[in-house]
């Protein structure tokens, strides 16, 4: 390879996109017909280039609900508009909060354990959920948590097609809850109402018009505590 | 005296975020969230970690618009954020080992004899599966050449590198495509 094959490879992409004037295009052509190398090589990136013309997007049908706005909103700092008498307060909350997330954090478990699964999710290898109580969705900032909770009841959305099952901290207290969705039922064994479950998903906030709630959503596994 | 110049509607919209008006946030996301989704997925092939990824670039946006100078469009600039975030997770957590069935759905036909199939949606799905199998440097050029019809200057800005840098990556995979989609290699 020459310096001008290296130069007029450049060109090849726009080339066979049509997108060069009549004389580069010229000068090109002339040089495929005495550069073999250069002639084979074009060969193999049109065929490339017209596969990859069909090249599409791989959604929406691979895509789940994408994350509203107000998640990814909540999750940003805004101190400034703090009013001077709440900002002390404000600050010694979050340095109160930092105590606890670093004492949350230093629990953080990794899942390995496979024991009382129910759903068909494959957790990968190696990757961290936080661990998360179900009052502390309402100030949480990660994405990937476990939870636990008591099944408080389970129903399916056949509109969404979804399960959803409503964790609660105690079978007595309605309040607080989190909605867990899980997409794909096949193979689940619907854990009992009452049964004690863990959870491992992304944490999210459904801001659907009536809805309004925390929620897991996807759900990646279940572990069944107590049967 | 100078003309009045009406601004540029989303220099307005950036100029309003920066001042933290959330409305202009919303129609920052509403705007991108599915162009950067389809990128994020695309490049890091499992939709779990793309809706862990997309939820970062958009965080990592808001957070960084004040320093957003102008030098380039919003979207150039929020790309150039989202394939970062691919790439540090990708660095960090490896490839994706998700079976493409999970990526594709219904979509995709495990019979891999069907890469010979005259239904050109299985042809599609050769295709997906191939662009997947491409390292990310190779795989990122094709996402925004093909999927997101980028010029090479606009590559050039988002990649960070020269757009000669840009053609010849381009040349290496579609080169690499060829291979993978020919009917007897395809299937490795
Ligand atoms: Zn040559």
């Amino acid at each position: 390879m020459n310096i001008l094959c290296f130069f007029l490879r450049r060109k090849f992409v726009p080339y066979l996109d049509g997108g060069l004037r009549p004389g580069q295009a010229g000068r090109l052509e002339k040089h495929l017909a005495g550069c073999r190398e250069c002639g084979g090589l074009i060969v193999r990136i049109r065929a490339g280039h017209q596969a990859a013309r069909r090249f599409d997007r791989l959604s929406p049908d691979a895509s789940p609900r994408l994350p509203e706005f107000e998640e990814i909103w909540a999750r940003r700092p805004s101190p400034s508009r703090l009013s001077p008498a709440l900002a002390v307060p404000a600050l010694l909350a979050v340095a109160a909060g930092l105590v606890m997330l670093v004492a949350v954090s230093s629990r953080t478990m990794t899942s390995h354990s496979r024991e009382g699964l129910v759903a068909s999710h494959d957790i990968q290898a190696g990757r961290e959920f936080t661990p998360l109580a179900i009052r502390e969705f309402a100030m949480n900032s990660r994405s990937r948590i476990v939870t636990e909770g008591f099944v408080h009841n389970v129903y399916y959305d056949e509109q969404e097609r979804t399960l959803h099952i409503k964790l609660v901290e105690g079978l007595q207290d309605p309040e607080p809850f989190v909605i867990c969705e899980i997409r794909d039922v096949r193979g689940l064994t619907i854990p009992q109402q009452g049964s004690r479950v863990r959870v491992y998903g992304m944490a999210r906030f459904d801001a659907q018009p009536g809805r309004g709630w925390n929620e897991v959503n996807p759900v990646m596994n279940i572990a069944v505590l107590n049967r | 005296m100078a003309r009045v110049v009406p601004d540029d509607p989303e220099k307005v919209l950036v100029q309003a975020a920066r001042r933290g008006d959330e409305e202009a946030f919303r129609e920052i996301y509403r705007t991108y969230r599915e162009p950067v989704w389809s990128v994020v997925l695309s490049l890091v092939g499992d939709p779990l970690q793309a809706q862990d990824i997309l939820q970062n670039v958009f965080f990592k946006a808001f957070r960084g618009l004040p320093r957003f100078r102008f030098r380039s469009a919003l979207f150039t600039w929020i790309y150039r954020i989202a394939r970062n975030e691919c790439r540090n997770h990708l660095r960090k957590h490896g490839p994706s080992v998700v079976p493409l069935e999970d990526i594709l759905g219904s979509r995709y036909e495990a019979d891999t004899a069907s890469v010979a199939d005259d239904g050109s949606r299985n042809r599609r799905d050769a295709l997906t599966g191939a662009v997947m199998q491409l390292p990310f440097k190779m795989r990122e050029v094709v996402v925004l050449k093909y999927q997101e019809d980028l010029s090479y200057d606009e590559m050039s800005r988002i990649l960070g590198c020269p757009s000669g840098t840009v053609a010849s990556r381009l040349n290496r995979a579609l080169t690499e495509l060829e291979t993978l989609m020919r009917p007897s290699e395809g299937t490795r």
